[in-house]
């Protein structure tokens, strides 16, 4: 089928859902999993209205917004109380994100393929993304200026990109665009087509680098100061008390409400004097990944991101169903590595017990009161590590396929792999009488050195 | 490196060789265990986790006199009856006979539209007002029109109502009560209180027509249903089981137990069974042995404690699996309220109002004591015994092995899919002839092939059951369900019609449904034994091996028998038990009870799916 026939097929059956179900909006934006404290719908709806009343949103700490949805939603798109008009932004929103996703993909194959039409369905039809955009939940924005700012990287045009991850910066908390950042401008540096096959050393314009560097900070900084005059008293008066409230919050953790991540249990058992330690740990912790995988992955930078992301949806603070969901739909964008996982299945299998799980043992601890919280913690537990599990096996994958090995079909797709000598299929030892598992081959001679590169 | 790898592939290989046989050890562990539920040793005693509970602490005011009011209340309700008195009126005359007491009473009347045709009654109800506390707790004393004897079939619960409204008059007299008591007489068996509770909680269906109530108390903590159907009784039964497989927390039976034991001198039982040790001639009847093993085994005294405690596990089993409420109190449990029946078991004597009203009172103030609700974690048990139970940690296992051995044999087959044997000659360099190698070349697996056919079944499932549950089937019952079990036996052919064949160099598809099948089979098993152990054993047992053993046929036409084998474990509970299925209905529509569409909506596709793999030719 045409890739516009089954875009506009899916956009519209999600809309048609969303709409012919007007309650489920409301059924939802209660959910731990689908919404976290800085991505409710109810809470925005409370800034908004403190916002409206002339009271400082940011003086309680019921809000945790970033300022430039309260002037979207008061001034450009006063909608907030009108569920239709929510769920039409809503899915315009995934709508446009499913295209960026299509765009990225074109980016990198070269030019538009069969596939589009799939890449597309992998972001709206995943449940996880779908889930929290019925339940309103600001992720889809996070997720969509996200994929805005790797779209226009790949597509090389480097203030857009820089612009549209200012906004990232705004609207996620400041630590996912800290970890993405120099992925980012090595997209921008040497393009989004994939390399993963033939790794080479990324030779850095250090100057060229400072400077889209020091362009990104000048667009966060204006519209931080956009921010703060949204959120002063006059057009006349900054105000920085959001910043705290904002961006402060996925440091400190002022806000224990269960989620789907490693955070709120584990703060909520410790006694206070630990905080400040732990907090930073956890923190830093999250930091110290930007680097390995940066310089592992230097020959593919959008792969890198990838990965960060995965990473960020594994240990971030105030996770919802939204990060894996980013990371699982990106997956799609790299079909050269999928014959080089090696759990694929289990992975999904441990998708599935964390997702029936989550719902499962929240309601037992909050509505039958048959559990307590070590039952839904015990479930995060799971969702973590079915969200490692993906991260470990693409981290795997993308280095292995450096390798070659396996010239594997994706999809029906024979897939070019470069730096061998084309003869993916290998033989059997015969020495041992073992029948190889499908994840264990004997590896073709030479393999050694070609290691060596990956290792470097 | 290298080393390393080498380790990891060979440690692969030995878990993959030995596969076969660590997938039949986890079975037959997982099915022994099950089997050996009832033994003894892996119970333990009960005891009281709530020390604010203190049961049988307390000195009873309960005397003949409440005894005689119980009495005279009994043949006004006879006499009711006797004259085939309406719902309305009975209602009326209870309301009266509170409100002559002072309390706060009235009448509700409700209707509920299902497909079998409407159901409707009167409740009457009655509030006392704390004299202690603001009210912000209640406990109700409910009884309901018609016992649980039978599962509700129309034998009236007199003694029970009548102990209710002496209890009211008795307790009205006391200053001690902390919490608000709520007596209420629901109409027939499980209707009328599923309407007064969700009136009381404001969850009105849609299909539930009813007032609102005229008085309210504050968030019900506790619950005590009577059952006395019986002239006098022998022993007091405890029925717990809830809705949708819910239990209430253990401390209320085990305080319960305590009490009767030693403020009420009756013995306590599970349900209407009678421990075989107290009745030495009747052990043959009582033994759930079958007659061929050697009677001096049967009589021993170890082998009749097992089938009274297998006994007890397996009534626990039947109602928890199908999500049926073993009588009035089950319906609580959905708004958070722990709830037990007690029980009456006929007999010819000793025990009357007078020992029943002591141990309610006792019960009652027990229930009174309570500062904060009543704690997590006792809620996972199996009752072998009025005395002893399990813990979860000693029966969860035996479902989950089976699932986990499922999981294996889903994952063994998503490998061998990934790979095929080929065989090709080679000269070597040596000698010039030519040698027959092997050697392994992936190909591709047809998931999306799979996923559609899963689809299609589960899609299929859910048309299932919004046919079963139309006024039309139930009308048509006998012959619908064989044109549907027929039907079923036809669809695997018209499915796989539709389904395109994937290209040669691919697995085929049945490998790839199959490893599905079975990883979500396992992964529901294993899901729902954390809500329900009951259906999760029932469905290892129905699933495990069936689906594990699931495969094509090798002769060029599908072997009939097995693939009838499958259908009828799909469908033939249509046709074989047309009772179970319209109760399933009438229990989802009037209660909520999923155990209806779970059936449609995950077994029988799964089911379903085996028989399509059946259907491929290998």
């Amino acid at each position: 089928m045409d890739a516009r026939a089954v875009f506009a097929l899916l956009v519209s059956g999600r809309l048609g859902l969303a709409l012919s179900f007007p309650w489920l909006p409301d059924a939802l934006k209660y959910d731990h999993m689908l919404s976290s404290p800085l991505t409710a719908r109810l809470r925005l709806q409370e800034g908004i209205f403190l916002y409206q009343h002339d009271i400082d949103p940011y003086s309680g700490s019921a809000f945790r917004h970033s300022p430039l949805y309260l002037s979207l939603f008061t001034t450009l798109l006063p909608i907030i109380s009108s569920p239709t008009a929510c769920i039409l932004l809503w899915t315009a929103a995934d709508a446009l994100a499913a295209y960026s996703l299509v765009r990225i993909w074109r980016a990198r194959a070269g030019g538009a393929s069969e596939r589009d039409g799939l890449v597309a369905a992998a972001y709206l039809l995943n449940p996880y993304l779908f889930l929290p955009s019925l339940g309103l939940s600001t992720s889809t924005f996070e997720n969509l200026s996200i994929l805005l700012a790797l779209m226009f990287a790949c597509e090389g045009s480097s203030s857009p990109a820089l612009l549209a991850f200012a906004l990232a910066t705004h609207l996620t908390p400041p630590l996912s665009s800290l970890l993405l950042l120099l992925p980012l401008l090595g997209v921008l540096l040497s393009g989004p087509a994939s390399s993963l096959e033939d790794p080479c050393t990324f030779t850095s314009p250090a100057l060229r680098m400072t400077r889209l560097g020091a362009e990104y900070l000048t667009y966060v900084l204006v519209l931080g100061a956009a921010a703060a005059i949204v959120v002063g008293d006059d057009t006349y008066t900054l105000k920085w008390g959001w910043v705290g409230q904002t961006w402060g919050t996925s440091l400190t953790l002022p806000d224990l409400t269960p989620n789907i991540g490693l955070w709120w249990y584990f703060f909520t058992e410790m006694f206070d004097h630990f905080r400040p330690f732990f907090l930073g740990v956890f923190s830093i912790h999250l930091v110290i990944y930007i680097m390995p995988i940066s310089i592992k992955f230097q020959h593919d930078p959008l792969y890198a991101s990838f990965l960060l992301i995965g990473i960020l949806a594994t240990f971030k603070a105030y996770l919802t169903l939204a990060d894996p969901g980013l990371f699982l739909s990106m997956g799609i964008l790299f079909p050269e590595v999928w014959t080089y996982l090696r759990h694929p299945l289990p992975t999904f299998l441990l998708h599935l017990h964390a997702a029936l799980l989550l719902p499962l043992l929240h309601a037992l601890w909050t509505s039958h009161g048959t559990g307590n919280a070590n039952f839904f913690y015990a479930a995060t537990l799971v969702m973590g590590v079915a969200n490692g599990a993906g991260v470990v096996d693409w981290c795997w994958a993308g280095m292995r396929i450096a390798i070659g090995g396996r010239g594997g079909v994706a999809g029906g797709r024979k897939i070019r792999v470069k730096g061998g000598d084309g003869e993916g299929v290998l033989e059997e030892e015969k020495d041992e009488e073992v029948k190889t598992t499908h994840s264990e081959w004997e590896l073709e001679e030479g393999w050694e050195e070609r290691w060596e590169v990956v290792q470097e | 490196m290298v080393t390393k790898l080498r380790r990891r592939r060979a440690f692969s290989a030995l878990i993959y060789h030995r596969l076969s046989s660590v997938m039949a050890a986890l079975f037959i562990v997982g099915y022994l265990w099950m089997i050996l539920i009832p033994l003894p040793p892996l119970s333990q005693g009960t005891y009281i986790d709530e020390n604010a509970l203190q049961p049988a602490q307390v000195n009873t005011y309960w005397n003949w006199v409440d005894v005689h009011k119980a009495d005279q209340y009994l043949y006004q309700l006879e006499a009711l009856r006797h004259n085939n008195a309406t719902s309305e009126q009975r209602a009326v005359f209870i309301r009266n006979e509170f409100s002559k007491l002072g309390l706060a009473a009235s009448i509700q009347m409700y209707e509920f539209s299902t497909s079998s045709g409407p159901v409707r009654g009167h409740n009457a109800y009655a509030i006392m007002a704390s004299p202690r506390a603001s009210g912000t707790e209640a406990i109700v004393i409910s009884a309901s029109w018609i016992s649980c004897i039978d599962e509700g079939s129309n034998t009236p619960n007199m003694r029970g109502i009548s102990t209710v409204l002496s209890l009211a008059a008795f307790l009205k007299n006391q200053s001690l009560w902390a919490k608000d008591l709520i007596f209420v007489i629901g109409d027939n068996y499980l209707d009328g209180m599923h309407a007064w509770l969700n009136a009381y909680h404001g969850t009105i269906p849609s299909n539930l027509n009813t007032d609102l109530l005229q008085h309210s108390s504050g968030v019900i903590w506790t619950a005590l249903n009577i059952d006395y159907s019986g002239h006098s009784f022998s022993h007091l039964g405890v029925f717990f089981e809830g809705l949708n497989g819910r239990l209430p927390n253990q401390d209320l039976m085990n305080s319960l137990y305590l009490i009767a034991t030693y403020t009420g001198g009756v013995p306590v039982t599970v349900y209407d069974h009678l421990d075989p040790s107290e009745f030495p001639n009747k052990w043959e009847e009582m033994s759930i042995f079958p007659s061929w093993i050697p009677s001096a085994i049967r009589k021993s005294a170890y082998a009749q404690l097992y089938s009274y405690r297998a006994r007890n596990v397996l009534r626990q089993l039947g109602y928890q699996a199908r999500g049926r409420a073993s009588g009035v109190h089950g319906l609580f449990h959905k708004f958070r309220i722990d709830a037990i029946t007690l029980y009456a078991v006929p007999a010819t004597g000793p025990h009357g109002f007078h020992a029943l009203g002591k141990i309610v009172e006792s019960t009652l103030r027990t229930a009174n004591n309570l500062l904060e609700r009543l704690h997590a974690s006792f809620f996972f048990f199996i009752l072998t015994s009025p005395g002893t139970f399990m813990k979860i940690g000693t029966f969860l296992p035996s479902a989950i092995l089976i699932s986990v051995a499922m999981m294996f044999g889903g994952l063994r087959e998503w490998v061998d899919a990934g790979v095929t044997q080929q065989h090709y000659t080679t000269t070597s360099k040596g000698d010039k002839t030519p040698t027959t190698k092997v050697k392994w070349v992936p190909r591709s697996r047809p998931v999306l092939h799979a996923l559609i056919i899963m689809i299609i079944t589960h899609i299929m499932g859910i048309a299932l059951f919004s046919l079963i549950s139309t006024r039309w089937y139930m009308d048509s019952n006998s012959t619908c369900s064989l044109a549907l079990v027929g039907l079923s036996l036809f669809l695997p052919s018209i499915i796989l019609q539709g389904i395109p064949q994937p290209s040669s160099t691919a697995a085929p598809v049945w490998m790839v449904l199959k490893s599905f099948n079975l990883c979500f089979a396992s992964t529901i098993i294993s899901i729902t034994s954390l809500l329900n152990f009951s259906l999760a054993a029932a469905l290892a047992v129905t699933l495990g091996l069936p689906l594990t053993l699931a495969s094509p046929s090798s002769i060029a036409s599908p072997p009939l028998i097995k693939y009838a084998f499958y259908c009828i474990l799909a469908t033939g509970w249509l046709a074989l038990c047309p009772r179970e299925v319209a109760d399933a209905i009438w229990n989802w529509e009037v209660l909520g009870v999923w155990f209806g569409p779970f059936v449609c909506i995950i077994y029988v596709p799964l089911v379903i799916q085996a028989s399509l793999v059946c259907f491929y030719q290998s």
